[in-house]
């Protein structure tokens, strides 16, 4: 696929910015993120390939935007969705239902 | 899942998951040395030869033995296992004037992209 | 970027989106929180550059070694207790006076995990990825290292699903070391070839 996770070669992007001691993980959420990916895909029928080819047809201004582990959720959110496992409904659903919660 | 200990987990994950299917090697199609050119077919599906190498004549310089193929395993498709090479290209194939005359680039290539130059 | 002074602010889209997903799932038997717990500890406590260390100063110090990591790196590295998930099939590219070895995973994010740990952010990023394939000195340059025009850069772009590691060439003056000292000085960038050791 001539996407736009082809980037080898590309010009425009600027110098490589390097963060020095750079931890495993920089949020929370980011763990949470890795160990869903991690398990997810082979529970539902998911193959690795697949995976990988769901982050590339994120919207190109998607995926240079968002940050790793972000685009791996939003790739894995369309497998749920595709695979028939999770509706975007029922995520943005719990996504106010937590946010709710947090506020009461 | 619930059984699971860090002692297990270790060892699913020091295990691993191979992509490697030795059971369905063949001989290899080239051999190192061999000059070959790269398809330019721009499939709308999983792949992994870049852009960039696409059309461009490089050289074998490994051979890795055989592995399931990503653009069929992408779609459900099958495994379709095959032969794997380094294949080593200049700078100036992939770059035009702009390549470095020392530069080079090696991508692992499945038999699929190849053709014989 | 710290989150210490935020314990009031919303959580961000992205975070509640996990937490709503993990629950869900969670709910429905696709995952387990208490196996999320555990795979991140291991990546986060038993693997790192540190691996990557001890097979490069095995081979500066044991010539035996050395030549099975050239042979066979996936068996000489699991010796050494190392392997496993993204590093299933190892290459180990030596460092020489004429030729540098860099790795990259232009299409992705492919790197040795059993070995080198999870990869840094600069390294999935677009320009690393862009840029190193089609200007590599430049690049090298950036990171502190300047490579002769005379010295061959050979760029390997994780295309497949070898995995690859560089071996950096042995620093002058490390005759009397030990192996743990050794070990100590052989750095992550030097194991992906974008700085020398």
């Amino acid at each position: 696929m001539d996407g736009i996770h082809d980037l080898g070669g590309m010009h425009g992007f600027g110098p490589v910015v390097r963060e020095e001691d750079e931890p495993v993980f920089h949020h929370p959420w980011e763990k949470r993120a890795f160990g869903l990916e991690f398990f997810t895909g082979s529970r539902i029928g998911v193959t690795g390939d697949e995976g990988r080819h769901a982050i590339e047809r994120l919207a190109p201004a998607t995926y240079l935007t968002a940050s790793y582990y972000e685009k791996w959720m939003l790739a894995l959110q369309l497998l749920l969705e595709e695979h028939g496992v999770l509706t975007a409904e029922q995520i943005e659903q719990r996504m106010a239902e937590l946010a709710e919660n947090a506020h009461g | 899942m619930g059984e699971l200990t860090a002692q297990k987990m270790a060892e699913i994950i020091e295990r691993g998951s191979t992509k490697r299917r030795p059971d369905a090697a063949t001989p290899p199609r080239f051999a190192v040395g061999d000059k070959v050119r790269t398809r330019n077919d721009h499939p709308p599906h999983h792949t992994r030869l870049p852009r960039y190498a696409m059309g461009r004549t490089g050289e074998i310089v490994m051979i890795h033995g055989t592995f399931l193929l990503p653009d069929s395993n992408s779609r459900h498709l099958g495994e379709k296992p095959q032969h794997c090479y380094g294949v080593r290209f200049t700078g100036k194939e992939l770059w035009g004037a702009e390549g470095h005359p020392a530069d080079r680039v090696v991508l692992d290539l499945f038999d699929d992209y190849l053709e014989p130059a | 970027m710290s989150e210490n002074h935020r314990h009031n602010a919303p959580e961000s889209d992205i975070a509640l989106r996990v937490k709503a997903m993990e629950q869900l799932l969670t709910e429905k038997g696709i995952v387990d929180p208490a196996a999320i717990d555990l795979v991140v500890d291991y990546y986060e406590t038993r693997v790192g550059p540190r691996n990557g260390a001890r097979v490069v100063a095995r081979a500066w110090s044991d010539p035996a070694y050395h030549e099975r990591l050239m042979q066979d790196a996936t068996a000489a590295i699991a010796e050494l207790g190392f392997s496993g998930l993204q590093g299933e099939d190892m290459v180990v590219l030596e460092n020489t006076p004429e030729v540098h070895n860099v790795v990259v995973c232009t299409l992705c994010s492919c790197y040795p995990w059993p070995v080198l740990g999870l990869p840094p952010t600069w390294y999935k990023s677009p320009p690393y990825r862009a840029r190193i394939v089609r200007e590599p000195r430049k690049v090298l340059a950036e990171f502190g290292m300047d490579v002769g025009d005379d010295v061959e850069v050979r760029v390997w772009d994780s295309s497949a699903e070898l995995r690859y590691m560089v071996l950096p060439m042995r620093p002058e003056g490390t005759d009397g070391l030990s192996e743990d000292e050794l070990a100590a000085r052989v750095t992550r960038d030097g194991m992906i070839g974008v700085a020398p050791v």
